[in-house]
């Protein structure tokens, strides 16, 4: 077997082999990366991540067995989290797959065949979906089929895993194969410049569509909630129900009258996949030539000099700079849409609880906990994707035009984040607040709001002495799992925050000050800290080497005599 | 009274390896200072040294008598550089990119703008200058570099091979635009493997070979010095060790042409 394993690749044609090596180094893009980024490490932390993920379920599975009416529960969750992670994946991978201008002047003038091109983008996409499905499965398939299936035999033991392993197969490939037949069949009908402006909306919305499938998507209950007349409309409208129908149909437990679902999973399958090849192989055949003869200058209609003024012109050259930036990067755009895509869903929730018009309500939890989520998410989310950078050769610039203090630019950083994260979700709190009576609690929510706002603008400056996107990054050496499981613990400090203390203290007038006089001084000591720091920082453009230091210890080894008698 | 750059002894060493190696010259207002070498010479690391981009490992650079690192930021007010490669930020607009430059100058708005439209319209660049700098070709990088470098009426101006991709038509204008800013007590210190340019624009040179500064003299003293006609037969006396005719046969010969 390993003697198949080893020969196989090297039996594949050489072209192949190096442009899907090439591929998949790049299938997280590589403008993200400075030079030495190590894209491995970076994708074995990310691996780490999902393995932990599964760990974790499988671990809690063993541990405390659910009862068997859950099973229904847990296959809509695997099924609604797959198609959540592969949507993510698709998303940041959206360009992966057609070739870009580099690559048409780099490969287009080579003896390479389209179909070896477009074998090997095909082939590094996969891969990377390939290990997201078995990093998240791999422990959990396990332990939930020991926990729901092993008790009544090996035969069942084994259907419901390879049920468990095809569904979320199935459903990966679907959401995959969709996304490329929508985009193959756009940038077969579209002029390029048209598709690669479209392109950029079409992943943003996809985004959002994942996101919302999966917060929004219908659970079901019980096996009537799957036969209910009612219910058919919303269960044939989301590919959720599709896949877990599936899962049931493979493993046997599906009602006869519910075939149907499992039915349209298949025929998405296939309408996908077809939709796919098809369109994917004819746009392939012309995307390389489209994107070759595509004019270097794109003309551009009247633009608008915008020069606006912020306390200065360093601050208004900070802020524009990362408008734009945000603006015309796609990256960094999906990056934060992600973050606010969360915000987006929070206030969505409060729109729901929210009273009819003209009418009020008293100051509920859900208003309390949704506002501060999307103050959190919302400051998490520019702090996330300040560091990434953008024209990195580029910076030259700003070194040689630094005329003013570290302390000014950091300054200049702290506002952009005030105006562009925390004033919009204070502006959206402060008019959902009007439907909230009394005005007392709603006021002393907003305070503590702001204050939130103004105490995580400084956690996120701490350390950070640069301008956006102007600095190296090192993925690798980012420890993403450190990062994740420490805002995820920092996401339940801050949720048992608001249940144990803020929600309590809106109820007395007392209470409330004395809260918001803690937060006014911890954000009054945060910002003395960051500018006491400030006035001896040193703006740095690259990220900062590790220091090297090995103790060779060879002083403990000695004899504290010797140590003694050293002159 | 006009400023002048001096260089004074200065080197700079990769892992203990010299790339410019004790360089001394000084670049005088109101003639414009040529910098030459073949590639690897260390000319673009002095120049980066003086921008203050590259730490340098010793020696002392000096401008209007002060050395500069005792006002780095005064002195980065005064010069103007415009680098070798052009990078520039592409996701911005050569008019957004400008502003943004002059922001960071704290260059008054109102006459700033003007100047920008003024510059971008003599640089032939108005039309586009709305147009995201990704789609702009070498030239017209170039010239927004240009812009950007004397938009704000610097002493000193740094050029690191100015003429890189631009038209014959920009190119002459650059040329006679070198001469007139040193005609108006600029200092201005070039850098080219033009010879032919460099031998119309500038009056004086300095010659790099090895990170070693071979030559710093006037062209026309030069001349009658080592009793050659150019300043290409100077610099092939000076700074080329190889046989080129040699070398292209071998070219040749390997690939079999």
């Amino acid at each position: 077997m390993r003697k198949l394993l080893l020969t196989c690749p090297a039996r594949l044609p050489l072209q192949f082999r190096v442009l899907y090596r090439q591929f998949l180094l790049r299938v997280v893009d590589l403008e993200a990366l400075s030079i030495e980024a190590d894209i491995p490490r970076f994708l074995g932390q990310f691996a780490g991540i999902l393995i932990f993920i599964s760990l974790v379920q499988a671990i809690g599975a063993l541990w405390t067995p659910p009862p068997p009416g859950f099973a229904w529960h847990m296959e809509q969750s695997a099924v609604s989290h797959m198609m959540l992670v592969v949507g993510l994946i698709v998303v940041l991978t959206w360009d992966s797959t057609f070739p870009d201008r580099r690559d048409a002047m780099v490969l287009g003038p080579l003896p390479i065949k389209p179909r070896t091109i477009l074998l090997a983008r095909i082939g590094a996409s996969s891969a990377l979906l390939a290990l997201t499905i078995v990093c998240l499965n791999f422990a959990s398939s396990v332990a939930w089929s020991l926990v729901f299936a092993a008790a009544r035999g090996t035969g069942v033991f084994l259907r419901f895993l390879a049920s468990y392993w095809l569904t979320m197969i199935a459903a990966s490939a679907f959401l995959y194969g969709t996304v490329l037949t929508v985009q193959g069949l756009t940038a077969f009908l579209l002029p390029r410049r048209l598709f690669l402006r479209l392109s950029a909306i079409l992943q943003l919305a996809a985004f959002g569509l994942f996101l919302s499938v999966y917060f929004l998507a219908p659970f079901i209950e019980s096996k009537s909630d799957l036969i209910a007349i009612q219910n058919q409309p919303i269960l044939a409208a989301s590919p959720v129900p599709w896949f877990f129908a599936l899962f049931n149909e493979c493993n046997g437990s599906l009602p006869a009258n519910a075939t149907w679902l499992a039915h349209r999973a298949w025929i998405g399958l296939v309408c996908a996949a077809i939709g796919a090849a098809g369109s994917l192989l004819i746009c392939y055949l012309r995307t390389m030539r489209k994107t070759v003869e595509e004019p270097d200058l794109i003309p551009a209609g009247r633009g608008l000099r915008w020069t606006l003024q912020l306390g200065g012109s360093l601050h208004s050259a900070v802020l524009l700079f990362i408008v734009r930036a945000l603006n015309r990067s796609r990256q960094h755009r999906v990056i934060l849409a992600f973050f606010y895509a969360i915000v987006c869903a929070c206030a969505l929730g409060l729109l729901h609880h929210a009273p009819k018009f003209g009418s009020t309500m008293p100051v509920s939890p859900d208003f309390v906990v949704l506002t501060i989520w999307m103050m959190v998410f919302a400051v998490l989310g520019f702090r996330a994707i300040f560091p990434l950078p953008i024209s990195l050769t580029a910076n030259w610039v700003l070194r040689i035009t630094q005329l003013r203090s570290p302390q000014a630019y950091i300054g200049a950083v702290r506002r952009s984040l005030i105006l562009l994260a925390v004033v919009p979700v204070l502006m959206a709190a402060t008019l959902f607040s009007l439907s909230y009576r009394p005005f007392s609690q709603t006021g002393a929510h907003l305070a503590v709001l702001t204050l939130l706002g103004f105490i995580l603008t400084e956690i996120s400056l701490i350390g950070f002495y640069k301008i956006p996107f102007t600095c190296s990054y090192l993925p690798g050496k980012s420890n993403i799992q450190f990062v994740f499981w420490g805002c995820f613990v920092g996401i339940m400090l801050v949720m048992l925050f608001i249940l144990n203390i803020e929600i309590p203290a809106l109820q007395s007038t007392l209470e409330s000050g004395l809260l918001l006089l803690l937060f006014t001084a911890a954000a009054a000591a945060l910002y003395t800290l960051n500018c006491r720091r400030a006035h001896s920082a040193i703006l740095y453009f690259e990220e900062p080497p590790p220091e090297v230091l090995t103790t060779l210890g060879l002083l403990s080894a000695l004899p504290p005599t010797s140590i003694a008698k050293k002159p | 009274m006009h400023p002048t750059l001096e260089l004074d002894r200065v080197s700079k060493h990769y892992s203990g390896i010299p790339a410019v190696d004790d360089v001394s010259f000084a670049a005088r207002p109101g003639e414009v200072t040529g910098y030459l070498g073949p590639n690897g010479s260390g000319k673009s690391t002095t120049i980066k040294m003086i921008t203050g981009l590259i730490e340098r490992t010793y020696g002392e650079i000096r401008f209007d008598g002060q050395p500069i690192e005792t006002d780095l930021i005064a002195f980065k007010r005064r010069m103007g550089y415009v680098p070798e490669e052009p990078h520039l930020y592409n996701h911005l607009s050569a008019v957004e990119y400008l502003v943004m430059v002059a922001q960071l100058r704290n260059l008054p708005l109102r006459e700033t703008s003007e100047r920008i439209d003024g510059l971008l319209r003599l640089l032939t660049l108005y039309d586009d200058r709305h147009a995201s700098i990704s789609g702009y070709s070498k030239g017209m990088r170039q010239k927004v570099l240009i812009a950007a470098a004397l938009m704000h009426n610097p002493d000193l101006v740094l050029l690191d091979e100015p003429f890189s991709g631009l038209d014959v038509g920009s190119a002459l204008v650059l040329r006679s635009l070198i001469q007139e800013l040193a005609h108006r007590g600029k200092v201005v210190l070039f850098s080219s493997h033009e010879l032919d340019t460099v031998e119309r624009v500038c009056s004086h040179v300095v010659i790099l070979h090895r990170g070693k500064v071979v030559a710093d003299d006037s062209i026309a003293h030069l001349r009658s010095m080592m009793e050659l006609p150019t300043l290409e037969e100077i610099f092939s006396q000076l700074a080329v060790e190889q046989d080129t005719a040699s070398i292209a046969r071998q070219f040749a010969d390997l690939i079999h042409a």
